[in-house]
């Protein structure tokens, strides 16, 4: 953990559900309570209604691929790690997040498919922030 | 019908400062920005002193104090690369309403000399809120800077449509023609740069990955460029020495700031922003004789010219492909050599502009920037800028007597 060298996120004060639910390593994410809708990044208003009524729940940790590309040039920690897939990833609760995609092959991207399911984990950057990642099962 | 703001305000003038490119002294943002506003006084005989508006992207300000200047219109959108298709935009609106008859906008961006300064003379504020959304939610993840964001772009594209890298490696290999053109281009001939002159689709295919699928030459250069135009009530246009370029139709639009929230990865607000245009200027698509569309990535021409209405959705590469966009092809485009081989400071928006208003003023080819072949027939051109990441759109419509 005091070995991960690469960019770790500052939580804000709107995200604590988010991050607290990462460390135990469960995707909490932001609903709308009145047109019940998913939401990503997490707001204080839902973007489609304009809701102020903001639930947290706990997702499945299920998605597919959205879409995605092979990292070749990176910096700070990422550039001892490349290649590296990136990918947009659809909730399987609506909504997207970005990521980068474990258990593919960054020298055949063709063998990776849009569409295909992902599965989230969390990694521990640090005392206080864990990150989610996802992998393709 | 053309609606109230069509022709409006006139282009009277368009400029760019002394060395562009990859200069081999060092300059700052302001430096590029002086010369260019210093040019485009000289080449129009309005005199600096008469300008009564500024709109520079994130900068005015301190330019019009630079200057001396005490502006009545202050306009400082900064959104990325179309900012000033969108200041084209708000001069239009606040010269019909009466409240400015002469705008300046600027540009200065020392992209490449950076390198030299280590930052500084940009004229911005480095670094970003570590809680902006951005930050928290796609900075962890490796990405750095546009290339590895429009990557993704390019993936879906070919996906949903069956296109691909290669298709869009056309647009590198027409555009580079058009540079050949330009002395003033980047890539313009071994004289210009080693890797500069004409290239080939193989060329583009096995140049360097950088954020697959786009390789080394389905990116822009990053390098220095200053900019201006003049933008004048019609009453003042007809007065001045040079031709006046009408703003016929513009409009501008976004579908997200961050890439996070594009909805579709093969869409940009594009068709928004070229509507609007179009319905303002009376005129569609089929009347474009010509366009300048951004092009920091293949993938961004490509998917600008579908959202433009000049190609089928998912076939906006064969304008390049099978040669329309290409000199003495039916639909020239980018014909100063593009970001991908002309100039790309960073902010390119600027440079779509001079070569449109070069181009419906006929002076392409003065054989400083154009050498003969480069000026085309055309009377009008469909501009438009996207800035972000395939954010933020800014179109105009641009047409002569
Ligand atoms: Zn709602």
């Amino acid at each position: 953990m005091a070995n991960y060298k690469k960019p770790i996120p500052e939580p804000d004060p709107h995200s604590k559900p988010f991050w607290e639910g990462a460390k135990a390593g469960k995707l909490m994410l932001p609903r709308c309570a009145d047109c019940n809708r998913v939401h990503w990044y997490p707001r204080l208003i839902c973007p489609h209604c304009h809701s102020t009524n903001i639930e947290w729940f706990q997702g499945s940790g299920m998605g597919t691929i959205h879409t995605f590309a092979v990292q070749h040039r990176a910096f700070g920690g990422w550039a001892d790690e490349v290649p590296f897939v990136t990918a947009y990833i659809d909730l399987n609760e609506g909504d997207r997040m970005f990521t980068v995609l474990r258990g593919v092959d960054p020298n055949k991207p063709e063998s990776i498919k849009i569409g295909a399911p992902v599965r989230v984990e969390f990694e521990a950057a640090s005392e206080d922030v864990s990150i989610a990642f996802w992998r393709a099962v | 019908m053309p609606g109230a703001l069509s022709r409006a305000a006139a282009i009277v003038g368009a400029a760019e400062a002394k060395e562009i490119g990859y200069p081999e002294t060092p300059k700052t943002a302001i430096q590029l920005h002086i010369e260019a506003i210093k040019a485009v006084s000289e080449q129009t005989g309005i005199p600096i002193s008469r300008i009564n508006g500024v709109f520079g992207a994130g900068w005015s300000s301190q330019i019009a104090e630079y200057l001396g200047l005490h502006p009545a219109y202050i306009d400082t959108t900064s959104v990325g690369g179309c900012s000033f298709e969108m200041h084209v935009h708000h001069a239009l609106a606040a010269i019909h309403a009466g409240i400015i008859d002469v705008a300046l906008v600027t540009h200065g961006e020392n992209g490449w000399s950076q390198r030299a300064t280590g930052g500084r003379g940009t004229g911005r504020a480095r670094g970003m809120d570590p809680w902006d959304p951005g930050s928290l939610y796609t900075n962890p993840y490796g990405v750095s800077g546009a290339p590895s964001n429009y990557s993704h772009a390019m993936t879906r594209h070919n996906h949903r449509f069956g296109s691909t890298p290669e298709d869009f490696a056309h647009i590198s290999v027409v555009t580079r023609q058009w540079a050949t053109l330009n002395p003033r281009a980047v890539m313009h001939s071994k004289e210009t740069h080693p890797f500069g002159g004409p290239i080939t689709v193989e060329d583009v295919q096995n140049s360097r990955l950088v954020s697959w699928p786009l390789t080394l030459l389905h990116i822009c250069l990053v390098t220095d460029y200053g900019g201006a135009i003049l933008i004048t009530s019609p009453e003042i246009a007809k007065s001045v020495k040079t031709k006046p370029v009408w703003i016929a139709g513009a409009g501008e639009s976004m579908s997200h700031s961050n890439m996070l929230e594009m909805d579709d990865f093969t869409a940009t607000s594009a068709a928004a922003s070229s509507a609007a245009a179009y319905r303002m200027a009376g005129m569609g698509p089929e009347d474009m004789e010509m366009a300048m569309v951004y092009d920091s990535f293949t993938i961004t021409a490509g998917i600008t010219v579908e959202m433009l209405g000049l190609a089928p959705r998912g076939e906006g590469f064969t304008l390049w492909k099978d040669g329309h966009a290409a000199p003495g092809g039916r639909l020239p485009i980018n014909t100063n050599g593009g970001g991908l081989s002309f100039n790309h400071s960073g902010m390119y928006g600027m440079q779509l502009l001079v070569e449109a208003y070069r181009q419906l003023s006929g002076t392409a080819e003065d054989g400083v920037n154009g050498l003969k072949g480069k000026q085309t027939s055309a009377r009008s051109c469909v501009v438009n800028g996207t800035g972000g990441s395939l954010s933020t759109t800014g179109t105009l419509v641009l047409v002569s007597d």
